[in-house]
């Protein structure tokens, strides 16, 4: 991008074409400018549109977790005591999924790399993913490979929850569930 | 009578609204004007973090089902109540689980309070992660917001870790057993698994050390690290342009339907 400097002497016509000097003063780039062609989204005022959205999001959930409170009582067992083994003891439910895996594999694999690789992939996502659109029908591989990494983590959270018992044997739920929140 | 049609009620509130104590603390008039409703989120600090204005589309409820503000929002219920718990817990093995007993027989409202505590850190795990998920989804970690995303991964362990360290608190059964097998996995990390190890429990095994380093995490490192990163997490929607709003239509299927607008088009004419 160059401006024109034009010199105040240079007036002949027919040297004018040679005489124009030109300099680069400053590249500016397109998003650094409001561009004027972009179509205005159809917006709205945050005051009141969105807050008052927000407001009854934050009442309902207030008056849904005071009423689940008064009905469902939070767990409370027996006092810690580091003599007596619970069988099964499980971790919290978050990490059950953690906790089967490592019925199937040795606890440095398990236990540290699966979930260290996931923090570092989860992470480092935006620069794995270098694909720049955001439509569906562009993310095909995206979202594929994010759905199998979710249903795994949701099916061995939920296998270790609801099916494993003492001995972290397979139990199925309508026999007896061992699960604490 | 007939002299106003002002009623008491009117002309209280103008004399209130038009008050010196009035207006120094709400330098504008009521939000019911462009001008009023951009000063009111420019003026006030607990709403400057939204814009002025926001896009119809990124706000509509089936786009974010909430999930990012409700994870905000049960941040702050938890707080309240979790201030509330404070006033009658002592990270002590020996009294621990009275106090925690005693909350539903001594307590006014404790024993509400705490389930309240429970259940709202549980969903909050959830609704972090579906937030998250939604994210993912509608691709919004692009650039600008790949750092927004990394933030979001933190804030989603510090969750963790705030429902992990609150686990152990109680000092039940289940408390201690849970945080034995979690923190069991430790030792396996390569080099630095012994030494983690040892400053997560404190010591050889789960006691009263590792008590009181949890309750130290749970009520101050751990919402501190929340909080700032929360803010910075807010703050850079802010300054990434705002919610990234739905996925446009891929190159394909916007070709494809212009080419059908300009066949109607060319139909109608």
């Amino acid at each position: 991008m160059s401006i024109e400097q034009k010199e105040p002497q240079v007036q002949q016509p027919q040297t004018a074409a040679t005489q124009r000097r030109y300099r680069t003063l400053a590249v500016v780039k397109q998003e650094a400018i409001t561009r004027v062609e972009k179509p205005l989204e159809d917006s709205v005022f945050v005051w009141p549109h969105l807050l008052v959205r927000e407001f009854f999001a934050a009442t309902a959930l207030t008056v849904m977790i005071t009423l689940l409170s008064l009905v469902i009582d939070a767990p409370l067992q027996a006092p810690a005591s580091p003599s007596s083994t619970p069988n099964p003891a499980k971790a919290p439910w978050y990490f059950l999924g953690l906790q089967e895996l490592l019925h199937y594999f040795p606890p440095t694999s398990a236990g540290v790399l699966v979930p260290g690789f996931t923090l570092v992939a989860l992470a480092a996502l935006p620069y794995i993913d270098r694909n720049p659109s955001r439509a569906y029908a562009d993310r095909k591989v995206a979202i594929v490979t994010f759905t199998m990494f979710v249903v795994f983590w949701a099916v061995i959270t939920l296998a270790g929850s609801f099916f494993r018992g003492p001995g972290w044997l397979w139990v199925w739920p309508w026999q007896h569930i061992y699960f604490d929140l | 009578m007939s002299s106003t049609n002002k009623s008491l009620l009117d002309v209280a509130t103008q004399k209130i609204v038009e008050s010196q104590l009035w207006r120094s603390i709400f330098r504008h008039g009521y939000p019911d004007t462009p001008l009023n409703q951009s000063l009111v989120m420019m003026s006030n600090v607990f709403l400057h973090l939204h814009p002025v204005k926001v896009s119809r589309k990124a706000m509509k409820i089936t786009y974010t089902w909430c999930m990012g503000g409700i994870s905000f929002f049960l941040f702050l219920l938890l707080t309240i109540t979790g201030v509330f718990l404070m006033f009658y817990y002592v990270p002590d093995t020996n009294v621990a689980y009275q106090n925690i007993n005693q909350l539903s027989s001594a307590v006014s409202f404790g024993h509400l309070v705490r389930n309240m505590h429970r259940w709202s850190a549980h969903l909050m795990v959830v609704s972090v992660t579906l937030h998250m998920i939604r994210v993912f989804y509608h691709g919004a970690y692009k650039p600008p917001r790949e750092f927004n995303w990394v933030v979001g991964v933190l804030l989603f362990f510090v969750t963790l870790f705030l429902s992990f360290t609150g686990y152990l608190l109680p000092w039940d059964q289940i408390a201690l057993w849970a945080i034995t097998v979690g923190t069991n996995l430790a030792p396996y990390a390569p080099l630095v698994g012994n030494p983690v190890y040892k400053v997560l429990v404190g010591g050889g095994a789960v006691s009263q050390a590792t008590l009181i380093r949890f309750y130290v995490g749970h009520v101050i490192l751990l919402p501190l690290a929340g909080a700032i990163l929360m803010a910075v997490h807010f703050w850079r929607i802010r300054k990434d342009g705002g919610e990234a709003g739905p996925p446009p239509p891929s190159r394909r299927e916007y070709e494809t339907r212009s080419e059908s607008e300009r066949s109607i088009a060319a139909g109608s004419r």
